[in-house]
């Protein structure tokens, strides 16, 4: 018989959760074995491009990739961690053991203590023909196009506006692939507001209350028949319509990956909310079996930064209970966690996953403050549309219209209540406040503001401009963000755009910030003719 | 096809290398699987279902879908959303024109 190798600790999955587990327990000198089915680490944060959200403590307004870098280098140099990559964990058994299959070789492992940090898989969705080449979930598409640099289609439908959905939709546009519209069932758009208004300045329509019938094609996907949706989700009659397009992804949701867990006989329940069935577990990630804990998608479905603050509160437990030194420090550490994931859900976008954690017992007698579970504006329209109402931007203007003879200030169309603070946090002048809550909408003081565009390039959700109102005697200028190619030049005449998508005139590019600082999110000057300078929020360079 | 420029990711390419499609040769890079190397090559249909045969493709890309199934090397049933290519592959499309008998 083989023989069986003792480790203190397991992690299993190379995830923003699994990396984030292994620091926080290794910095304590926890010996940690982390098991990664791929050659690489990373998880799904090796396709992120965008810009996340949440708070600067947790890299907020850094790029997935780029806070992936950070946590391998972290991970590499740790010399208490080792990295078992291309190991797939096939087993767990009643006694702990652990069998990992590495280069066709099995091994077995008895680990004092487990965190699994699996992740989870894609929902798919049943219509007719959905078996056909060239229909994608969402993760495909952002691995062929954004992991190999190959283009996965060149016309794509998008069914679920959910926040992958939307953030897929934009990189394929990045990746220079047309997206022929996203589809979504419920009658609202269901991720960030400010992800679904880039879509729409763009030219992409958002069709709420519509869903996907049947894929046409032989070999591969040639098209689709959507249709409108009542109220009760019923068919509207006559309003199939045929689109072009030569694949189709699905981004319907995820769940959470148990099938480990389910092996180990953990305890699990059924939490629509938390995206299927989820590990029972305590505040500090330990699940039914003691020693056994989970992080990240495999405990309910959220995001990245979730995922790692999750990972740090398992990987701190494990190192508080079989690491010899520094209890206290631990436990301050864990309660930091804690109060960062509090506040993360707080707000109205967290309302369910708040639900989805009260199922499952937790959470109970945390009083979260209700002044912040509701949205602060009606903004149902700006949900159906992706597009702001007239209200919701006069809510956001300078109150008198003198306030634009000042010069050029900053103009945040951010309308949506959740955790999100770079604009706050990279002001020089303090003119951007969000009240003293994460979770509340930024509100810029005209009086700081003096217009610098700093912010255009700091959003994550790309929801700040500059407006100059006055800058000749017949034109504005506007300050733009621009994550596209080609990139323009000083003096070209551009195509601008409205909110929605629509040409609304020629413009000149006057200043371009595109260095170090901007990280790929150019602010760019465009002078317009004055009357648009409420209007132009986008704008395209011709090849 | 593949990204040239990207407003935001540079890809570092491996070493080009050739590998065998049903008998055809291809051109992909090292350092990526076989199923990017195949989309890279304009071929989409992977296998057929074993009953009907309906064409397949790749669905998820991480390894959990079984969409993507090909012999490989003589091996079948091998993920190739997630199996690196390698110079001199020998990549087959599975179950075409097999008959299942019931």
């Amino acid at each position: 018989m083989s023989k069986i190798e003792n480790l203190e600790l397991l992690v299993v999955g190379g995830g923003p959760a699994g990396l984030s587990a292994a620091l926080a327990a290794a910095n304590y000198g926890i010996k940690v074995s982390l098991a990664e089915e791929r050659e690489f680490l990373g998880g799904q944060l090796i396709k992120q491009t965008h810009r996340f959200f949440g708070s600067e403590k947790e890299y907020a307004g850094t790029r997935g990739i780029d806070i992936l870098r950070k946590l391998i280098d972290e991970v590499n140099k740790n010399k208490n961690i080792e990295v078992l990559l291309s190991s797939r964990v096939l087993g767990i058994y009643e006694d702990n053991v652990v069998t990992i299959l590495n280069d066709h070789k099995m091994k077995k492992y008895y680990p004092q203590s487990i965190i699994f940090a699996t992740g989870a898989s894609e929902k798919f969705l049943a219509f007719e023909n959905n078996d056909l080449p060239g229909i994608f979930g969402a993760g495909a598409v952002q691995t062929l196009m954004n992991v190999y640099g190959v283009m996965p289609a060149t016309n794509v439908l998008m069914i679920g506006s959910g926040n992958i959905g939307l953030i897929v939709s934009y990189q394929l546009l990045q990746a220079g692939v047309k997206v022929a519209a996203i589809v979504e069932a419920a009658p609202k758009i269901g991720g960030y507001s400010v992800h679904a208004s880039k879509l729409r300045r763009l030219g992409v329509p958002i069709l709420t209350s519509h869903t996907i019938k049947k894929a046409i094609g032989k070999e591969k996907v040639e098209g689709a028949v959507i249709c409108e949706l009542d109220n009760d989700w019923n068919e509207v009659k006559d309003t199939e319509q045929l689109i072009k397009c030569d694949a189709i992804c699905l981004s319907v949701g995820l769940t959470p990956l148990v099938d480990l867990l389910k092996q180990r006989k953990v305890k699990t329940t059924y939490v629509s909310e938390l995206g299927g069935y989820v590990p029972l577990r305590d505040e500090n990630m330990e699940t039914s079996i003691k020693n056994l804990f989970v992080a990240g998608d495999v405990s309910g479905i959220e995001e990245a930064t979730a995922a790692m603050i999750e990972g740090q509160i398992a990987g701190l437990s494990v190192a508080k209970r079989i690491g010899k030194n520094n209890k206290k420090e631990i436990e301050k550490r864990i309660e930091e966690g804690k109060n960062e994931l509090e506040l993360l859900r707080s707000g109205p976008v967290g309302k369910k996953i708040r639900k989805g954690l009260s199922k499952l017992g937790l959470n109970h007698g945390k009083n979260y403050n209700e002044n912040f579970s509701e949205e602060a504006l009606d903004i149902s329209h700006l949900m159906k549309t992706g597009v702001p109402s007239e209200e919701n931007l006069k809510n956001k203007l300078p109150s008198e219209e003198k306030v634009f003879d000042k010069g050029p200030i900053a103009i945040s169309e951010c309308f949506q209540r959740f955790p999100c603070d770079p604009c706050v946090k990279s002001c020089p002048f303090n003119a951007i406040s969000e009240n003293g809550n994460i979770n509340n909408i930024p509100y810029v003081d005209f009086e700081k503001c003096t217009g610098c565009g700093i912010c255009v390039s700091k959003c994550p959700g790309l929801a700040m401009f500059v407006v100059h109102k006055n800058f000749s005697e017949t034109t504005s200028v506007v300050i733009m963000p621009y994550e596209f190619l080609p990139r323009p030049h000083k003096g070209e005449i551009v195509k601008v755009f409205d909110r929605e998508g629509k040409y609304l005139c020629d413009g000149k590019v006057i200043r371009i910030l595109d260095g170090k600082f901007q990280d790929k999110t150019a602010a760019v000057s465009i002078e317009i003719p004055k009357r648009y300078y409420l209007q132009a929020r986008n704008f395209k360079v011709e090849e | 096809m593949r990204i040239q420029n990207h407003p935001i990711l540079s890809f570092n390419r491996g070493k080009q290398i050739k590998f065998y499609y049903n008998g055809k040769e291809l051109i992909g890079y090292e350092g990526e699987t076989i199923g990017a190397a195949l989309y890279a090559n304009g071929v989409f249909k992977f296998s057929e279902s074993k009953k009907l045969h309906r064409p397949r493709g790749i669905f998820c890309a991480i390894g959990h879908c079984s969409s993507c199934l090909m012999t490989v090397d003589g091996v079948p049933n091998v993920r190739t959303c997630i199996t690196p290519l390698k110079d001199g592959m020998k990549v087959e499309s599975q179950n075409i024109g097999v008959e299942i008998n019931e």
